[in-house]
């Protein structure tokens, strides 16, 4: 993991545009997005819908490329990728935590859990062992080998989390992670996420909740594609402080 | 190796997931998969039958006919009608002065008669046989009740049949016709004998729908101007060439064939049958590899048809595995696999019901069917490529979903 030198940060985005064409219409979901998060950090990116949060995740997560700019992950620039070079940086650097969950339905938990180390190639004994290993991380040893659907909603949310995990990734990337669960499940979520933080783990957690964002050492507001405010996760997501950019907004 | 086995596990799911759909998908493999096999079987079959009646006439045994045997591709009936009928008179010359020869049996025989008795009658379908005495013996026929006529009776001219088994139930059912008196073309006949049964051909031309009656009293029911076929049998297995020769030289003589001319009449031996079956053979091998060739095409949509639907049933999956790092050709592999394994599924059942078939048909039919091994590979083979081909433009859709969209449908 982290050396601690500050050669380089973990996520490097310079100047990113995203440009989509609707209908010979030009949507321009990002326009010019620079930051830079380190190793370790929690960071929560947050906005309204349409602010652009969804394309900017997309694109951290290695789904989207940037019509413009330059996106660094890890050392890599990732930003002119083809798809399946994508797909190794997806395996090898990202872990993806749903707002749906995105577990495979047919499949045990511990199946779902495995399924990262499945693309790396690993043997099927080793992927057992360290899938086994991450349910445990999230207390879920008890439960792989149900289906999705003899789950509730929190333990699914944990399966997903010890999917992410489970390929020890450079980021865990969380796209409203708690959005689909009641206020005492996804406060479980949170605080699993705090532990996360604290084992070291670097966290990027998508949200519209001013609230959650709140509890995040940093966070990122965007707005119609512009980074508005970057700062501690409370005075960005009361909009207070110095964090809020003077050049930003309309 | 790793990525195939756990395709292979991921297909068996989905198969296993909705047997029937899957089941009803493949019907059009199964089908033509059980046709080529039980063709196969058939043809085998047929051709090991061939084989082995051709073994009981005897090596040493040819036949002189004034029609060819019906083999393929044109024949111009009209020019051969202009041949000299073969006659008593030939088989006689044949007897006398070809030394070499040992038997000569001649045949005549008139299908589509009508025999009955004062009750009951059969369909116009029987052939009438006319033989010598000695029909039996280099025939390979067996009389299963009372006798074959004997040479007084031949002689003579007397009105006795013997009877195949078909003729026997449908004018005596439940009796045994020995010595009762059936009619053909209005005259009486002594049932002398009833022959063992011999099954049919093909399952459909019944080999037991037959009369045999001695050839004078055939002649002076159908007339004398037909030709005979006639059966020679070499007096040596080692005088058979020798044997062919001979009959050839003496009949070119009869019949005034210049020698620049060939032959005016047919020589079938052994050899000559087997050709023109083994033509038929594959005619009907073709014909069952374009039946086959045709189903395994419906099939083959069919399994187009369900890899779409699940293609887009899975989309999310789908999204979601390429989003956890699935490259492109992980996916078409996933999808390809499950195509194939299901065609070959198809085709295994197809097998199954093919022997299926084949034994029933051995059953219930008498008629023995033997599926060769490269008939069963050649159709899985069949349906693994028949899979591969249908299965790869839903395999490739698959492959090209980008995985947000992919993970946004429902």
């Amino acid at each position: 993991m982290s050396d601690g030198s500050s050669a380089g940060k973990l996520i490097e985005v310079e100047d990113i545009t995203r440009v989509f064409h609707v209908g010979g219409e030009e949507v321009r979901a990002l326009r010019g997005v620079s930051f830079g998060i380190s190793r370790g950090e929690w960071v929560a990116i947050i906005g309204q819908s349409g602010s652009g949060k969804s394309t900017l995740m997309n694109v951290l997560g290695c789904l989207d490329t940037p019509s413009s700019g330059r996106y660094t992950l890890n050392g890599k620039d990732v930003s002119r990728m083809s798809d399946d070079e994508l797909a190794v940086i997806r395996n090898e650097e990202i872990g993806f935590i749903f707002q749906t969950f995105q577990l495979l339905p047919r499949e045990t938990a511990l199946a779902n859990v495995e399924l990262p180390l499945v693309y790396r190639g690993l043997p099927a004994r080793e992927r057992r062992e360290r899938a086994k290993a991450a349910l445990e991380k999230v207390q879920l040893a008890h439960r792989m080998h149900h289906r999705p659907n003899e789950l509730s909603g929190g333990q699914r949310q944990r399966v997903a989390i010890a999917r992410a995990l489970v390929a020890q990734p450079s980021m865990l990337l969380a796209d409203e992670p708690t959005g689909n669960l009641d206020s005492a499940t996804g406060e479980e979520i949170v605080r699993l996420f705090e532990e996360l933080h604290r084992a070291g783990n670097t966290l990027v957690l998508v949200t519209h909740e001013p609230k959650l964002a709140a509890r995040c050492p940093r966070a990122i507001r965007l707005s119609d594609g512009q980074v508005v405010a970057d700062g501690p996760g409370r005075e960005v997501a009361l909009g207070i402080g110095a964090a809020v950019m003077a050049a930003g907004g309309t | 190796m790793r990525a195939f086995l756990d395709n292979l596990r991921l297909a068996l799911g989905t198969f296993l997931g909705n047997p029937l759909r899957s089941l009803l998908t493949l019907l059009g493999i199964v089908i033509g998969v059980a046709t080529v096999i039980t063709m196969m079987g058939l043809i085998e079959g047929l051709r090991m039958k061939v084989n082995k009646d051709l073994g009981r006439m005897g090596a040493h045994t040819f036949q002189v006919t004034k029609w060819p045997a019906g083999g393929f591709g044109r024949i111009n009936w009209a020019k051969f009608a202009k041949r000299q009928d073969i006659e008593m008179d030939d088989v006689r010359a044949i007897e006398e002065s070809c030394p070499s020869v040992g038997v000569v049996v001649p045949v005549d025989d008139e299908g589509g008669q009508k025999v009955a008795t004062a009750s009951n009658e059969t369909r116009p379908s029987v052939r009438v046989f006319g033989t010598p005495t000695n029909y039996p013996a280099t025939s390979g026929l067996t009389v299963a009740s009372g006798r074959y006529f004997n040479e007084v009776e031949a002689l003579d001219g007397r009105q006795v049949v013997v009877l195949g088994t078909d003729v026997a139930d449908a004018l005596f059912p439940g009796m045994d016709p020995v010595n009762h008196e059936v009619r053909i073309k209005g005259r009486p006949f002594r049932v002398i004998g009833v022959l063992q049964r011999r099954g049919s051909m093909l399952g459909m031309f019944s080999m037991d729908n037959q009369v045999m009656m001695p050839l004078r009293v055939f002649q002076q029911l159908y007339g004398k101007n037909r030709s005979l076929d006639v059966d020679v049998m070499a007096r040596e297995p080692e005088l058979f060439q020798k044997a062919q020769d001979e009959v050839t030289t003496l009949l070119r003589r009869r019949r005034d064939v210049p020698a620049n001319m060939p032959n005016d009449f047919e020589i079938h031996t052994n050899e000559s049958v087997t050709a023109s079956f083994n033509q038929l053979s594959v005619v009907i091998t073709i014909a069952g590899i374009g039946v086959c060739l045709l189903s395994l095409v419906v099939g083959g949509i069919g399994i187009l048809n369900i890899m779409l639907v699940s293609v887009m049933e899975r989309t999310r999956e789908i999204g979601v595995r390429k989003a956890l790092g699935a490259k492109r050709r992980r996916i078409l592999g996933q999808f390809a696999t499950e195509a194939v394994l299901l065609a070959l599924m198809g085709g295994a059942m197809g097998v199954g019901l093919g022997f299926g078939l084949v034994f029933l048909a051995d059953w219930v039919l008498r008629f023995p069917m033997y599926v060769p091994p490269w008939a069963v590979a050649l159709a899985l083979v069949m349906s693994c490529g028949v899979g591969l081909l249908f299965g790869i433009y839903p395999a490739a859709r698959a492959a090209r979903l980008d995985p947000v969209e992919a993970m946004r449908a429902d």
